[in-house]
Formats: structure tokens, sequence, C-alpha cells
């Protein structure tokens, strides 16, 4: 650091003393007497005899006014430097157009950015519709499936068939023809004495009684239908029908019809032992 | 005396007038109190050194302000403003470090 010092030192001790003299010739000002007076003083002597006694020469008020203007630049400088919001006020016009380039830039990927997020957003929004959708479709499916399969209870119109066989005449291909009837007219969900009738349904002579699905039932049969009661009372009454049929046997056989039937009867869905869907 | 009073009566000032600084001015503020800044220390040091004069203070003062001024605007001309105000400051600064060097001899004597 000494070193790289004294180069420059010494070139500008070298330099100015050419110009001082000119210029103490021409001021002599009191400074330059005193200095010339007391030649050994050392520096630090020089700064506290010029700081102390304060002299108002024409030097000290022009030094003054000159260090008043710095003062007062580099106040104002600072003051404007620390504005808030005005970082960009000293910036040139190039630094300028390159800050508004960049946000320029900057905005325009962010643009495009929310645009795929957009996109992004609209697609997930349209495949969990089509998810919910589809989620829908397969309960309402479930449900009808369910009550082709007797899982559920189901409610609607329909009519109630109520076979008084006291003396026991009345056989299970009776009851099976009735069934078949039945579905023929259109009937959606059958049960007969608490027993829900399926697909897989079979009846068989018990005794005294029939036995549905394995369930024994006894008279009165009643079965509890739901269909168009307009279509299945008909199909049960024409000629030589089930209802004929049944009353040949000598049993009463009454048909009513009901706003309202509930099929409450389940059956405890049964996964198939050999048959698989095919589908897919 | 007066002149340090002179400094500071200014930074007072314009730390309390605040004035806004025209747009015209604006680019050049900053590089002209730099050298300003280079000719107060350049007449520090002369004065320890006992050959500070004011006549030579005065226009080294104003000549330094000046020229890092007129560098500045030329440079704007040009259109390397940028480029000169740093090549500015960096030699000012370089000045101002070399003179703080030697007051720093005079004053503490190392």
């Amino acid at each position: 650091m000494s070193n790289e010092g004294e180069t420059p030192e010494n070139r500008l001790r070298r330099e100015l003393p050419e110009e001082v003299p000119a210029a103490a010739a021409e001021s002599s000002g009191p400074e330059q007497l005193d200095e010339k007076d007391e030649p050994s003083l050392t520096g630090r002597q020089r700064l506290v005899k010029g700081l102390w006694p304060p002299r108002v020469t024409r030097a000290q008020l022009i030094v003054a006014l000159l260090l008043f203007g710095l003062g007062f630049g580099l106040a104002v400088q600072v003051a404007s430097n620390s504005d808030s919001g005005s970082a960009l006020r000293g910036a040139r016009q190039e630094d300028l157009v390159r800050i508004l380039d960049e946000l320029d830039n900057r905005t325009q990927r962010l643009e495009d950015e929310k645009q795929g997020l957009e996109d992004q957003r609209t697609e997930l929004e349209n495949s969990s519709n089509q998810a919910a959708e589809a989620r829908k479709q397969t309960a309402e499916k479930e449900k009808q499936l369910g009550i082709l399969a007797g899982t559920v209870a189901a409610q609607g119109p329909g009519i109630t068939l109520t076979i008084n066989d006291t003396k026991g005449t009345v056989k299970a291909d009776m009851l099976l023809d009735a069934i078949q009837e039945l579905r023929a007219a259109g009937a959606e969900a059958i049960q007969v004495n608490g027993v829900r009738v399926v697909a897989s349904t079979y009846l068989a002579d018990s005794g005294k009684g029939v036995s549905v699905d394995g369930n024994k039932i006894t008279q009165p049969y009643r079965f509890k239908v739901i269909g168009k009661p307009q279509d299945l009372e008909p199909a049960l009454n024409i000629p030589g029908g089930v209802v004929q049929t049944l009353e040949k046997e000598q049993a009463t056989v009454t048909v009513e019809r009901a706003t309202k039937i509930i099929v409450d009867a389940l059956r405890a869905a049964k996964q198939p032992d050999y048959a698989r869907s095919s589908s897919q | 005396m007066i002149a340090v009073l002179g400094l500071v009566v200014g930074v007072v000032a314009g730390l309390l007038v605040r004035p806004e600084v025209p747009a015209v001015v604006e680019p050049y503020l900053p590089i002209a109190v730099v050298a300003a800044l280079d000719a107060v220390f350049g007449g520090l040091r002369a004065m320890l050194d006992g050959i500070f004069d004011d006549k030579v203070f005065v226009v080294s003062f104003l000549s330094n302000v000046v020229v890092a001024a007129l560098i500045v605007f030329l440079g704007d001309k040009l259109g390397v403003g940028a480029q000169l105000s740093t090549g500015v400051v960096v030699v000012l600064g370089i000045r101002i470090f070399s003179n703080a060097a030697a007051i720093r001899r005079h004053v503490f004597r190392a």
C-alpha cells in the first residue's frame, strides 16, 4: 500500500509546487506568509492550526461556499437516491429500455405459464366432471341392477296377488306359471311371502307348501309385484290364465291394484363361481 | 473552521430542503459530487502538506466538477454514458484513495 501510494504522491508533489508559488505570489494570503515563516510545522499541527482559531478570510469563505455546495449536492443526491420507489429515477434511458424489455419478457413468460396452467385446470375439471358423471351413471346402473338382482329394496305401483289354498292343491308349477305370467306382463320386482324372486329363483313342492329357493312357504301365498298394474292384472285374469287355472284347483285368488307396493325382501349378492363378465 | 462549517451547513440544508433535482442535472449530480469530493480531499492534503492555495483549490474544484459532468454528458451523447461514468468514478476513487493515504500519513504518521 505504502509503495503504491508513494508514486502518485510524489508525482503530485512534483506538480503542485510548480503551481503554488505562482498562486502564492499573486494572492499573498496570510496563510502563505505563516507557512513561509514556520516551514517546520508538521501536517497535524497545520490541521489544528487551520481548524481552531476560526479566521474569516477570503480563502476560508470561498472554500466554505464550495463545501456548502458539495454538502448540499451530496445530501440532495443521497436523499433523492434513498427515496422509496424511485429506484428508476436516476436510471439512464438505455437502462430503462432494458428493464422494460426484461419486464415484457417476464410478463410474456408468466402469461404463457398462466395459460398452460389454466388449460391444465380446465382439463382436470373436465376429467373430474367426466369421472363424476361416470360415477353417477354407475350408481344409477347399480340401483337398476340391484332391483333386478334383488339386492336392494324397490317400491312403485303394482299389484298384490293373494292365493288362498285351503285344500293344499296348489303346486309349485302353478306358482311358477303365475310368476312367468307376471314377468311376461312386465313385472319388475316380485316377492312371495318374504322371498325375493330373481332370475335364479327356483320353486319346488315341499310337503304341504312350496319351497322357494329353499325357503319353505305355506299358503296363503302373497305375491307383491311391482309393474304396470293395468298390464299385470289383465295378464292374470285372461281366460284360461293363471287365475282361472288356480280357481279350477279350488283356490281363491284375489288381485288388488296398489299405487305403492314395497318389495323389501332382499337377497345377498352372490359372486358367480364360473361365469365371468366377457365384456372388456 | 469556517470551511468545515460550510460543509455541515450544506449537508443540513440539503437534508432539510430536499429540493427536487431537475431532470437535466440528474445524471450529472452524482459524478459532480464525487469529483468535488476528490477536489476536497486534494485540498485537504495540500493543506497538510503546507502548500494549500485557495485559488488552486477553487479552480480545481470547479474544473473537476465541470470536467466530470462534461465527460458524462459526452458519454451520454455517444451512447456509452454508463461505462464512462463508471470510468470517471473509478479514476476519481483512485485519486481519493491516494489522497486519503497521504492525509493519513500526515495525521496519524502511519
